[in-house]
């Protein structure tokens, strides 16, 4: 151990930051060395002055300035996180109206980009005012009257079918 | 109407767990008690006025914003002496990174020179009042480095463990020790010089 490192543990011995058998073996020494003896009661003699030695003072602005500037610092604060944690009025604008017409705008390219695929509709009438489908997502309705000769077919679908694609045999 | 509580009177955790809940009336009490201790801390380390008062504000605001991280494990003063000397900390981590650190460069390469020096016997003076003491050693604490002077008020006044020092201080607790021991050899150099000039001591 050199010199430095011996007066370094002499000052941890005095801020009782030794311990233990380290703690004893030093305090062995300083008994039988007289310049770490004296290193250690010097050691000991500064703590001692150092010891309360924090010299008080008085905050330099009045108390209610002080505290006015606190308040309204903390208030900024405030306003700032609330700030920070709502969204802002452009995304709340964003969120009421675009939001719901993009998602309007999903479904509906959705729905073409269905309609692009080859639809297979071969539709035909295996009796009398009925119509036998090969797709099953088409809701169909089918209307007769006798008396104006006449049947209408409904189709519910949200594409319009063309009317090659039909082959529609009516009565 | 309900009765407003009387603050000045409250005991400190009474003030404190009203102040958790939002009652700045019982924050602005616990300012008003210890804000000159607070600030002292923050002078002790800054040794500058205006810093010292500007670090006070900030810690008071941090606190009433983590009130709720407060259990009681310290006392209050203590807490907060905590936070100030934090928020000093980082400050002088700040004035180091703006500005080029020659002086306090120079005082550390001629750390060994000066640890040769002998530690001067200081002992408390006869007809010394304790107040002059404590104004002389201030004098000598601010012809300190910040690094020797942080050392000091954060072992001595803020009653740190060499441990908790070098983490504060983001550096080893050999360093630790050896600043102490530095700036305790010089502190008692410089006050041994202001007193036998004040003809106090022989």
């Amino acid at each position: 151990m050199n010199e430095n490192e011996t007066e370094l543990k002499v000052q941890a011995l005095v801020d009782g930051e030794l311990t233990g058998r380290e703690a004893e073996d030093l305090r062995a020494r300083i008994e039988t060395d007289d310049g770490l003896r004296e290193l250690h009661a010097r050691l000991i003699a500064v703590r001692g002055l150092m010891a309360g030695a924090e010299l008080p003072r008085t905050l330099p602005e009045s108390g209610d300035f002080h505290w006015s500037k606190i308040a309204q610092s903390i208030e900024r604060e405030d306003r700032e996180a609330k700030r920070l944690a709502r969204p802002a009025p452009s995304a709340n604008w964003l969120l009421r109206w675009v939001l719901p017409f993009a998602g309007i705008a999903c479904l509906m390219l959705l729905l073409t980009l269905q309609q692009t695929t080859k639809l297979n509709l071969s539709i035909s009438l295996a009796s009398d005012h009925e119509l036998e489908l090969s797709i099953d997502d088409l809701d169909v309705m089918t209307f007769n009257t006798e008396d104006d000769a006449m049947s209408v077919v409904w189709l519910d679908y949200s594409i319009d079918l063309q009317q090659d694609e039909l082959d529609l045999w009516l009565d | 109407m309900p009765e407003e509580p009387a603050y000045s009177s409250a005991k400190e955790p009474q003030l404190v767990e009203w102040a958790k809940v939002g009652d700045m009336q019982a924050f602005e009490e616990l300012v008003s008690r210890y804000r000159d201790r607070i600030y002292v801390r923050a002078y002790s380390i800054m040794r500058n006025e205006d810093l010292a008062v500007d670090l006070s504000q900030n810690a008071w605001v941090k606190a009433w914003q983590r009130l709720e991280q407060f259990h009681g494990e310290a006392s209050f003063p203590t807490w907060l002496s905590r936070i100030v000397t934090n928020l000093c900390l980082d400050e002088l981590r700040r004035q180091k990174r703006a500005r080029t650190d020659s002086i306090e460069a120079m005082e550390e390469t001629t750390g060994p020179v000066e640890n040769r020096m002998e530690m001067e016997t200081v002992d408390p003076i006869e007809g010394l009042g304790r107040e002059e003491l404590r104004e002389r050693i201030d004098a000598a604490l601010a012809k300190l480095s910040d690094k020797h002077r942080t050392v000091i008020v954060l072992y001595e006044f803020e009653q740190l463990e060499y441990r908790e020092i070098a983490v504060k201080m983001d550096t080893s607790i050999g360093t630790v020790m050896s600043r102490l021991f530095y700036a305790r050899k010089r502190l008692a150099g410089l006050l041994k010089e202001t007193l036998k000039r004040d003809g106090l001591i022989e």
